[in-house]
């Protein structure tokens, strides 16, 4: 205890005398957002030497839970939350990403349509010669509930046929993370899967294939003009807004700045367009 | 004298308060699950927990049915087990039997690592090697019932390998001699008088064995496609009560969260009654061992 007080007040003196940030912090939550803030996180030690920070990927739904119950102080997002489930967490848009569709090698399709992506996704078309490729199943590679991917698929792909309740079909490989669905897509003949653009590149070098959407290829540019339909915003949460001389300020600051988006562009996502 | 008694008396209570604690560790994780998960059955039967397929926790309605997952344990479990036991009792056989010193001493040791690797290793070898094989000989998404069978087959056999050489070791000499002297050839005294005398004790392995398969998590996590659904014939996905807890641990709340400590219920009950049995064969082995030594 005496430890501690000794530390909040030599915390405090650090704070007013030389407005300088130091302790430990545990950040946390979605593993799309992970990439940008292991990068962020590297550079803003860099630049404040008495911080150090850790982020573990754990998904949007539990770095929210985590946030709220207080066992992280700033959480990674890729879900647009409702009030409802925020509560009093407090979302910055820090990024755009698309959402790739990727497909193995043995599927030599360029395109596929929405509408067709959803069905595919709500089990409605399970063979790929409905959608124009060969006579085969299709192994629908999907995410865990606690994916905040999962949950932004759902929202830009399938809402618009099958309603705002999440209703995927449950024969799909479920898996854990953006890297494992990219390399199931990549070594398991006729599947299909969906990822961050930034871990596209995964399954591309393995072989596999990145699909247009409705004839728009999956780049920056039609994410930011809004013409490629799966993409969406990446946030980081605060409990309530974050104290002005807080670290998570800070780190939020940073990751806005232009050093902070140049580590968002750096990592394959797409840096926040000026207003 | 007196100091000396003080002294044995001291640890004799130390060693105690060792051995208790692990008594209370087990109590301790027994009562916790039980708190946590029994309050699930004041909103969903019993029978509709366990009889049920439908596993929905996060619907509007929400539906906790794990029997998908109970018989993925048990199909997957029971699979490997077919894969293992004869393979295991061959191997643990020719070490007891018939290996001479030095492979057995180098089989030995390598059954012993096999035991030692961790399991997601074993899910990295499933991924990379055991679901590309099974895909291309049997078709499916090689995630699948007979994917992740193969791999528990291989992580139980150093169990069922080390307890059968040593049930068979154990079997008191006089019955080898004897059968030998009777004219009846290696074989033969294997086949007919060693591994009947071993019986109690192998069986305990497979129950262990058993017991190893049906707690795995990792390893079957990567390799069984993880699909919440009853699985469909061997090329079938398959999701498990140790897959379920895990996958789902990590956001859920409420309701949910205590849905997966009644999953663990369920778990920690077979787990319990496998023990159970490993124990009261052991017990019979003991005393076979003992009649036999008597007659």
């Amino acid at each position: 205890m005496k430890k501690l007080t000794a530390l909040a007040l030599v915390l405090a003196l650090a704070g007013s005398a030389f407005a300088q940030l130091s302790g430990t912090f545990t950040f946390g939550g979605s593993t799309t957002v992970a990439p940008i803030a292991y990068a962020a996180i590297e550079q803003f030690q860099k630049n404040n030497p008495g911080v150090k920070i850790s982020y573990e990927a754990t998904g949007s739904g539990a770095g929210l839970k985590a946030l709220l119950a207080g066992q992280i102080s700033l959480a990674g997002s890729s879900a647009e939350f409702s009030a409802d489930q925020l509560m009093d967490g407090k979302p910055v848009v820090i990024a755009l990403d698309g959402l790739s569709v990727v497909v193995n090698k043995n599927i030599k399709l360029a395109n596929i349509s929405r509408a067709n992506l959803a069905k595919i996704y709500h089990g409605d078309i399970s063979n790929w010669k409905d959608v124009g490729g060969p006579d085969l199943k299709i192994v629908v590679v999907n995410r865990d509930e606690s994916s905040g991917t999962y949950a932004a698929f759902w929202e830009l792909v399938c809402l618009k046929d099958f309603g705002k309740a999440v209703a995927y079909t449950k024969d799909a490989i479920v898996t854990k993370e953006n890297g494992e669905v990219a390399a199931k897509v990549a070594s398991t003949p006729g599947s299909i899967g969906y990822v961050g653009m930034a871990f596209a590149d995964q399954v591309i070098k393995a072989g596999g294939r990145e699909l247009q959407v409705d004839a728009v290829a999956p780049t920056v540019a039609n994410v930011i003009a809004k013409k490629y339909p799966i993409s969406r915003s990446l946030f980081l949460l605060t409990k309530g807004a974050p104290a002005a001389a807080s670290v998570e300020k800070a780190f939020i600051d940073f990751v806005l700045s232009p050093k902070g988006q140049a580590i968002v562009k750096s990592v394959d996502y797409i840096p926040v367009p000026k207003k | 004298m007196k100091h000396r008694k003080l002294f044995e008396r001291t640890a004799e209570g130390l060693l105690f308060a060792c051995a208790a604690l692990s008594v209370l560790a087990v109590i301790l994780i027994t009562v916790f699950l039980f708190q946590r998960g029994l309050s699930l059955f004041q909103k969903v039967s019993v029978l509709e927990f366990l009889g049920s397929t439908r596993w929905e926790p996060t619907a509007k309605v929400p539906g906790y049915g794990i029997l998908s997952f109970i018989v993925g344990s048990f199909y997957v479990t029971g699979l490997a087990l077919a894969f293992a036991v004869p393979i295991g009792l061959a191997v643990g056989i020719f070490l007891a039997e018939l290996a001479e010193k030095r492979s057995s001493r180098i089989i030995h040791s390598t059954v012993e690592l096999l035991a030692g690797i961790p399991s997601v290793i074993y899910g990295l070898f499933g991924i990379a090697l055991i679901s590309t094989i099974t895909r291309s000989l049997f078709g499916g998404s090689g995630y699948s019932v007979l994917s992740a069978s193969i791999v528990l087959a291989i992580m139980t056999l150093p169990t069922i390998i080390s307890v059968t050489e040593v049930s068979l070791r154990a079997v008191p000499r006089e019955l080898k001699e004897g059968s030998l002297a009777l004219g009846a050839t290696h074989w033969q005294t294997i086949v007919r008088v060693l591994v009947p005398a071993a019986r109690s004790g192998i069986i305990a392995g497979v129950i262990l064995g058993m017991g190893r398969a049906i707690g795995e998590t990792m390893a079957v996590l990567m390799v069984g496609g993880n699909a919440p659904l009853m699985p469909k014939g061997l090329t079938g996905m398959v999701r498990t009560l140790t897959m379920n807890i895990i996958t789902d641990m990590s956001y859920a709340t409420g309701d949910h969260l205590t849905s997966l400590f009644a999953t663990g219920i369920v778990l920690f009950v077979f787990i319990l009654v496998l023990n159970l049995t490993v124990q009261v064969a052991l017990k019979r082995s003991m005393a076979a061992t003992e009649g036999g030594g008597g007659a």
